[in-house]
Order: structure tokens, then sequence, then C-alpha cells
């Protein structure tokens, strides 16, 4: 009975908060263009295959042809077509996004719950080596990791995903140690609930909010660092559709064939735009307070 | 005031050793041995003996690391496999490069974004305000190599207004004392260098400097609204003061503290973009030689470097914190 309860009422008050927040977040223009943006970009990674005219990988025509109506977008120096090659590079940005930032999400939260929870040495030490790691400017920090990783694209989703914990780590141990404080935690102790317990059902659920915000933020980051690793030739390796390896190399083409450098850096740029927006509008609606 | 300066340069200790383990780390964690990809497949056993002997990979681990960090506190960094020079040496030929332009960059962003700040927040919700703050938004989505690349296809290649690459003309001869082109040019006494050089710097400033431009003039738009809203501004303008007055002389000040963090933080954020931007603009920096040293898997190189700009971040950031409290006494007796 009582765990029915409970969950009727947490129900109801979680019900309530989000529809306060879709309501708030819907009434935000700014943040509803962000929100299309991020489905154009989902949409386009999910259904590639579909959207896609042409093969991502395959020359279709011949070489540096400008935009006309069968290439909207021209072929690059291979002559594979450029629009195709974008769309499927939204697949791989989107996988690259999602990956970085869930390591990076499940690592610091697991580090900063358990180092403000436990408090002590733990805590010292793993808010040392957070320090040291955010003492490197983060672009360095991935490449060094890409130096030792060697150049692909999964290890640079590693690199940029390691990169990024001590944001979500600082993010988690602030929250919990506010948290911590409340009555209700000490309640939960007092009743003999396990520390795993009230980690998971009483403290991490008060951190989602901002967690949710930064997340969001940070699939942008993520899509920026590994796009500007791939250019480097660091990430992504030919012949992989990925849009900052599509504009390594484009500087030999700049006079003869512009397009094959516009179009994808718009794409990242607008797909990053959109996860800005959004995640903008969401720190907002969460927590009107900080408007 | 000197007591809170030695508190944290004592602070430094440990991020100073944590950096240094983890530069140290970088040439054990390759997968394999690091000398024999250093020197490649076709490597002679005794050519592979003589580098591990030379990179001291025949010790034990923690003899290796304090070593090392011997060597790295006298201020050696080992020898460039490639060039065979040492690694501080050529860091030193090169840096100023990356200074000149990270600073340069900042100047523009810092001017731009404050002005663009101050204007949007003075006038709210003017055309001018959101204007800059789309603009704002842009800035802070791009992707750096993007428009750097952008900028060479329309300031280069159609308009040939500023040039793609390098520093300086291949035309002026420099005697270089600092290696800053801007400060040698003038001491050269040739003034047409010292533009040239300027010239030279405009493009990459810029696309570095679009970021940090874009999120000082957010922070200081919002920073500055908040201030424009406190009591003793109204009491400023209750008594007469002219709008000049009241935004510059009382206003400003207060809402300049939050920015003077972001640009601290921001620097960090140019050094690592500075890679980028050295790579399209062929700028001979030190972010141009780390990419270069992982190419050709010269591991001294890109430890000497990553060292070289976290340790130069970590300073920055101290110098900011410091300069802080100058600005602001609260924190000093805080």
């Amino acid at each position: 009975m009582a765990v029915a309860e409970r969950e009727i009422r947490t129900k109801a008050a979680s019900q309530g908060g989000w529809m306060m927040v879709y309501r708030r977040l819907t009434k935000n223009k700014a943040a509803m263009v962000g929100a299309v943006l991020v489905g154009l970009f989902v949409v386009s990674a999910l259904f590639a295959p579909l959207l896609a005219p042409y093969d991502p990988l395959e020359p279709v025509a011949p070489p540096l042809e400008p935009p006309s109506a069968s290439h909207p977008l021209g072929t690059d120096y291979l002559g594979r077509d450029i629009l195709s090659r974008i769309i499927f590079g939204a697949r791989v940005s989107l996988q690259v996004g999602v990956a970085a930032v869930g390591i990076a999400l499940v690592v610091g939260t697991l580090v900063g719950a358990v180092s403000a929870y436990y408090g002590g040495w733990a805590d010292l030490i793993v808010m040392r080596v957070m320090e040291i790691m955010l003492s490197f400017p983060s672009i360095l920090l991935a490449i060094a990791i890409m130096a030792i990783m060697g150049p692909q694209l999964i290890n640079a989703m590693i690199a940029v995903g390691i990169v990024a914990i001590p944001t979500y780590a600082r993010l988690v141990r602030s929250s919990v140690l506010s948290v911590k404080e409340h009555e209700y935690t000490e309640a939960a102790v007092a009743i003999g609930a396990t520390d795993l317990r009230i980690i998971l059902l009483h403290v991490l659920p008060n951190c989602l909010a901002p967690l949710i915000v930064q997340a969001t933020l940070g699939i942008a980051t993520a899509i920026l660092d590994t796009a500007a690793l791939s250019f480097l030739g660091l990430g992504a390796q030919p012949p992989t559709p990925e849009w900052g390896a599509m504009l390594s190399d484009t500087r030999e083409y700049i006079q003869r064939a512009p397009w094959v450098m516009t179009f994808p850096g718009l794409a990242i740029m607008i797909s990053v735009l959109g996860f800005n927006l959004l995640g903008d509008g969401l720190r907002d609606a969460l927590d009107p307070r900080l408007k | 005031m000197t007591t809170y300066i030695a508190k944290r340069l004592l602070m430094l200790l440990p991020v100073l050793l944590g950096i240094s383990v983890t530069v140290f780390l970088i040439i054990h964690l390759i997968p394999g041995n690091p000398a024999q990809l250093m020197l490649g497949e076709r490597a002679t056993p005794e050519a592979l003996a003589a580098l591990e002997k030379q990179l001291g990979l025949d010790q034990p681990l923690h003899v290796q690391f304090f070593r090392f960090l011997g060597r790295v506190l006298t201020g050696d960094l080992g020898r460039s496999i490639r060039s065979n020079k040492p690694v501080i040496s050529e860091l030193a030929e090169r840096f100023p490069a990356t200074i000149e332009l990270s600073f340069f960059s900042m100047f523009v962003a810092v001017v731009v974004g404050v002005s663009a700040g101050i204007i949007s927040a003075v006038k709210r919700y003017s055309l001018f305000d959101h204007v800059s703050m789309f603009l704002a938004l842009i800035g802070v989505s791009m992707p750096i190599f993007w428009l750097g690349l952008m900028l060479i296809w329309f300031f280069s290649v159609n308009l040939g207004w500023f040039p793609p690459s390098s520093r300086l003309d291949v035309r002026f001869f420099l005697e270089t004392y600092t290696n800053f082109y801007l400060i040698d040019s003038l001491l050269n006494r040739n003034l047409a260098a010292f533009l040239n050089a300027l010239w030279h710097l405009v493009m990459p400033a810029l696309a570095l400097g679009t970021i940090p431009m874009a999120i000082i003039a957010r922070m200081t738009r919002s920073s500055m609204l908040e201030v424009l809203g406190q009591d003793y501004i109204r009491t400023a303008r209750a008594k007469g003061l002219a709008q000049r007055v009241v935004v510059f002389r009382h206003a400003l000040k207060n809402a300049l503290l939050p920015v003077v963090t972001i640009v601290g933080l921001q620097f960090g954020f140019l050094l690592g973009g500075a890679i980028l931007t050295e790579t399209i603009f062929s700028w001979p920096g030190v972010g141009r030689y780390i990419i270069e040293g992982i190419n050709e898997r010269d591991y001294p190189v890109v430890q000497g470097t990553v060292l070289l700009i976290a340790t130069t971040f970590v300073f920055v950031n101290l110098l900011v914190d410091i300069l802080y409290t100058f600005i602001d006494p609260r924190i000093r007796y805080g």
C-alpha cells in the first residue's frame, strides 16, 4: 500500500512539474527553433538511407561539380554527392554526440555522486583529478588522448566524452551536497535506506534538471569537438561521411569549388545552434529563477 | 594580498604535478612500443635500443617519472625525433606566434564583445540588441575551422583583401629579437613590416576570436542589465546624472566583474582553438607544431607542447584570479 501511495504521489508531482516545464518551453520561440533544428538533425540521422538521393561513399558524378538540380549541393573531389554525405553525416554526428555525452554523463554522475555523498578522501582525490583535467584546454586534452589512442572515430568519441566528465561530476557533486542536507534525505537515512537507494531515489532525481540542460548543451559541444578532431585528421577517417572530415583538405579546392567546404560547415553550425538554443530554452524552462 | 597570492601558488602545485603526470603518461599509454612507433617498422634493433635508452624506457616507471620531472624542471623537454633539435628551443621559436595570435584575438574579442554588450544592454530590445545577440548566438555555435575557411574564401580568394596564410610577406626581412613580429618589426624600425604583420593577423584573429567575442558580448549584456536594475543606479539617475556617466562610471565597473572571469576562462579556449586556427592559416605556432608531432608520431614534441599549453593556461587563470582581487576588494577580505 505504501508503495502504491508513493507511486501515485510522485507521479502526480512529476507530471505537474514536467507539464509546466513543457508549457514554458513551448512558449519560448528560440527554444522551439532549436527543437525544430534538432528534430531535423535527428530525422536525417535516423532516416538517412531513405532521404539521401545517392550512396554517400560512391562517386556518382564528375568530381567538383557545382550545385545543380541532380546534385543540389554539388559533388566533392571524388564525385560523391555532397547532400547525401551530409545526410549520412548527421548519423555519424548523432552517434558521436549521444555516445560522448553518455560516457561523460554516466561516469561524471557516478564520480560526482559518490565523491559528494561519501566526502573525505574520496572527495578530495576525485575533485583534484577533475581539477587537473580542467586545467587543460578541452580540445588539447582531447588531442592528447587521441595521440595515445590513435586516429579513429570511436576514439574521438571516447576522448570527447572523457574531456566532458569533470563538468558533470562537478554539477552532480554540488547538487548532491545540497540535497544531502535536506530533511527528507535525513529521514531516509533514519528509516534505514541503503546508500545506493538514497542516491538513486532521493538524491539524483533532484539533480535531473541541471543534468538535462548540461547534456543538451553537451551534445552541441561533442559534435563541435569531434568535428574539429576529424578536421585535424585525428577523428573519422576517409571515406566516412563525417562533417569535420569532409572539411579537411578542402582548402585545395577553395577557389574552384567553394561549395565543397561551405555545406558541411553549415551543417555543423546549424545542428550545434539547434542544441544550444534547445539547451538554453530548457534551462529557462526548468529553472525560471535563472532568467 | 601577498598571503593570498602565496596561497594560490601553493594550491597550484598539485595541479602542476598532475599535469606533468598526464604528460608523462602520454608516451606510456600508447599501445605497443613507443620507440618502435616513432622509428617505424623498419628500424634496426640498434636504433631501437638507442632510442629506448634516450627516452629512458629501459628504466622502471617511477624512476622514469622522476627523471622526466627533473628534466622538465631544468627546462629539458627532450629532442624532437624528426628534427633532432631540443623540443624546448623549437617551442620557444613558435610560442610567440601563438601568443601574438591569442592576445590579438582576445583584444579584438574584448573590444568588440564588451562594446556590443554594453550597447545591447543600454538599448535593450532595440534593433541593435536583436541583431548583435543573434550574431552572438551564431558565433557561439560556430565551428572555428569552418569560419577560418570561409574567411579565406571570402576575403582572400574572392576579394584579395587579406593574406590567407603565414605571419609576414616573404619580402620582409626581420632581425628577430622576441619572435613577436609586431614587436620585432618596431624594434627594426620597419613600419611597413609592422603593418604587414598586423595585416596577416586580422583573419586568423577573427576566426579564433569569434567564439570568445560572442560569449563576452552575451555576458556583458546580461551582467550590465542586472547592474542597471539596481537601486544605486536609480539613485544616480535620480540625482540627474547624464546617462553616459551612469553607464560608464557607475554601472560598467560592477558589470565588468564577471566579464573578467570569462575572459580568463576564454584564454584556455583560445590556446586550444589556436591549434585549429594555426592549421588553417599555416600559422607557425605551437598549435600546428603539436599536430605535426602527432602526425609524425614525434611524441617528445607532443608531450612538450601539451605541457607548455596546459601550464600557460594554469598561470593565465592564476593571473586572472589575482587581477580579480584588485578589481573586487571583497574577495581579498572575504
